[in-house]
């Protein structure tokens, strides 16, 4: 029962962090229709960003989140300007998604060459004093880490929740998402909202670094697969719900999780994987669609 | 007239290719550089009938290629001989493409392209998860090591896929293909079976992955770590050789690949892994500011220049 019990809170925590992984992909994804590949390179860049800011300041890494989403932030900007706005000249969104796809995945290239240079491959994440400091929840250990990660997807997502739906900023980036023409019309600063969303993007991909860092480790060449979760997240939850995004990452996690008490959890990417197709089999439009 | 003139040059070019190394010596490096540009052709030969031709971004590539591989190297180990190792190799790449391209094909958009960059990846961790070790032939194999057999089967296999390539591409297939690629709504309103043409080019994409994976397993004897045939690197290389040739040209993968070989043998040594930033760079700059590669400016520099002379 206590291992059950564990297996439970192990889901839930790194389910909240795919739902945090799948958020900043979902919004390009949503917003812009383009498939931002380097996702995954952007998340591992913001670990390494509060990585050394821990090892070379000691500062730590929760407090360090302002900056790195503040440096992620630009990233996301200069993405959009070099190599996103130009793929605008598109008209029909799939054009526009093989392409993005392409040449996103040469950022990627690139990002992860420049990572390995700078920082070497090895695995690294930060130790803090509080690291191993667990709670006793109904018999079962939760780290701290893992409940401050926890706590910052949620409190990230609703955050995003909210810009999207009560501010003006908000209105915007919805307005663009149906229509960008006809938002352009009313008077919508279309590429000013795209620039802004995906800067947005890339600093909740910072911000999953630094969860990521801090609760379990990273290595350069662990962008593809966090991209892959985030997409599995994008499958469950349904293109473009940005609101489904948290339970789908929380789902993922739980059956990640129990799928370890039965097999290795060496393969736990095998088993996204086929998460992913069967999804795509049976309900292709998530598993919150309804009755479109 | 300039049918002939592009046939005579082609048999001229592949006359070179077969004669050469048999009446003077080319020295190991030679070799090995084009035994490698052999693999990369075919490779991005099957990345552009499936991207280039049919217009579904295949970002897996390397699954395949990785698969056939790995079953060539064990069945060619266990016994088998190679003319035989190969083919079976690049069946199960073809098994592969069809457990993964039924249930996503159907779909449009991103998912064909996130299915087989998953299942890239998902391949790559169950085999460093399996074959902790390194496993390599037996060392009798690397005593009789020649490249000469391997130079030949190389180019027998790039002639094979380019000929696959060009006759698929002549035939209804091909039209079906291409008319998918441009606008799927139009094709499939037209009468295009869209679903069935998809798959018949992923299938045959995969044989062809299949083979140049057959091909490097024939090839590279012993793996320090086998998981390595299936790194994203080999997907990149494919993808950059067709998009900077010219993506749904017959040629444009081979130039591409020529070119590739030919920069990497240049800066390798010199800027290391500083070269493979290169390559990403000029890859992003391809796709936005030169959709059509190099044969595509080629052609459109030609255009003008006929232009200007009428």
């Amino acid at each position: 029962m206590n291992a059950v019990i564990q297996t439970i809170l192990i889901g839930i925590v790194i389910g909240a962090l795919y739902g945090l992984v799948g958020l900043g992909f979902g919004l390009i994804m949503g917003v812009m229709k383009f498939v931002n590949i380097a996702h995954g390179s952007f998340i591992i860049i913001g670990g390494y960003i509060a990585y050394w800011v821990f090892t070379l300041w000691g500062v730590d890494p929760f407090l360090s989140i302002p900056a790195v989403m503040f440096v992620m932030f630009f990233m996301g900007l200069i993405l959009y300007r070099l190599v996103l706005s130009p793929l605008l000249k598109y008209p029909r969104a799939e054009m526009r998604i093989d392409k993005s796809l392409l040449v996103t995945f040469g950022v990627t290239w690139i990002l992860d060459n420049v990572v390995t240079m700078l920082w070497t491959s090895d695995t690294r994440s930060i130790v803090t004093a509080y690291t191993g400091t667990t709670f006793n929840v109904f018999g079962a250990r939760l780290g701290l880490t893992g409940l401050i990660g926890l706590v910052i997807a949620v409190l990230v997502a609703v955050a995003l929740q909210l810009l999207l739906t009560r501010t003006y900023f908000g209105k915007h980036v919805r307005a663009a998402t149906e229509d960008s023409g006809a938002a352009s019309l009313s008077g919508v600063n279309v590429q000013r909202t795209y620039l802004i969303s995906c800067g947005i993007a890339a600093a909740m991909a910072g911000v999953a670094g630094v969860v990521i860092v801090s609760c379990y480790s990273i290595a350069p060449s662990m962008g593809l697969s966090w991209l892959l979760t985030a997409m599995v997240v994008i499958v469950l939850a349904g293109e473009g719900n940005i609101a489904y995004m948290l339970p789908a990452g929380l789902i993922l996690g739980l059956i990640q999780a129990i799928s370890t008490l039965f097999i290795s959890c060496a393969y736990q990417q095998p088993i996204s994987l086929i998460i992913f197709i069967l999804v795509l089999m049976f309900k292709p439009n998530g598993l919150f669609a309804r009755g479109r | 007239m300039a049918h002939w003139k592009k046939l005579s040059i082609l048999t001229l070019i592949l006359a070179l290719l077969a004669i050469v190394p048999l009446v003077m010596e080319l020295g190991s490096n030679v070799m090995n550089v084009m035994v490698t540009l052999f693999i990369y052709i075919i490779l991005a030969q099957s990345w552009n009938l499936i991207g280039g031709y049919t217009g579904q971004v295949n970002l897996g590539i390397v699954a395949f290629f990785g698969i056939s591989a790995m079953v060539t190297h064990f069945l060619w180990k266990a016994g088998a001989p190679i003319y035989l190792a190969i083919p079976t190799g690049s069946l199960s790449s073809v098994v592969l493409a069809a457990l993964i391209g039924l249930p996503t094909l159907r779909l449009r958009g991103m998912y064909f392209a996130v299915g087989t960059l998953a299942l890239a990846q998902a391949a790559q961790t169950i085999v460093a998860n399996i074959f902790t070790r390194s496993v390599s032939m037996p060392g009798s194999f690397s005593a009789t090591y020649s490249l000469m057999p391997r130079y030949y089967l190389g180019l027998i296999m790039v002639v094979i896929a380019i000929t696959v390539v060009y006759v698929i591409t002549r035939t209804k297939i091909g039209l079906a293909m291409v008319a998918i690629r441009d606008d799927e709504q139009a094709a499939q309103v037209t009468g295009v079976r869209v679903f069935k043409y998809k798959v018949i080019a992923f299938l045959i994409s995969g044989i062809l992955a299949g083979l140049a994976g057959g091909l490097y397993a024939y090839v590279r004897l012993s793996f320090w770590q086998i998981s390595i045939v299936f790194s994203p690197s080999w997907t990149f290389d494919a993808l950059l050789a067709v998009v900077i040739g010219g993506a749904g040209t017959l040629a444009g993968p081979v130039i591409g690949s020529v070119f590739l070989v030919v920069i990497s043998e240049i800066f390798a040594n010199t800027l290391g892994q500083a070269h493979l930033i290169l390559f990403g760079l000029l890859f992003i700059l391809v796709v936005i500011y030169f959709p059509y590669g190099l044969i595509g400016s080629v052609d459109r520099i030609h255009q003008l220049i006929t232009r200007v002379r009428k």
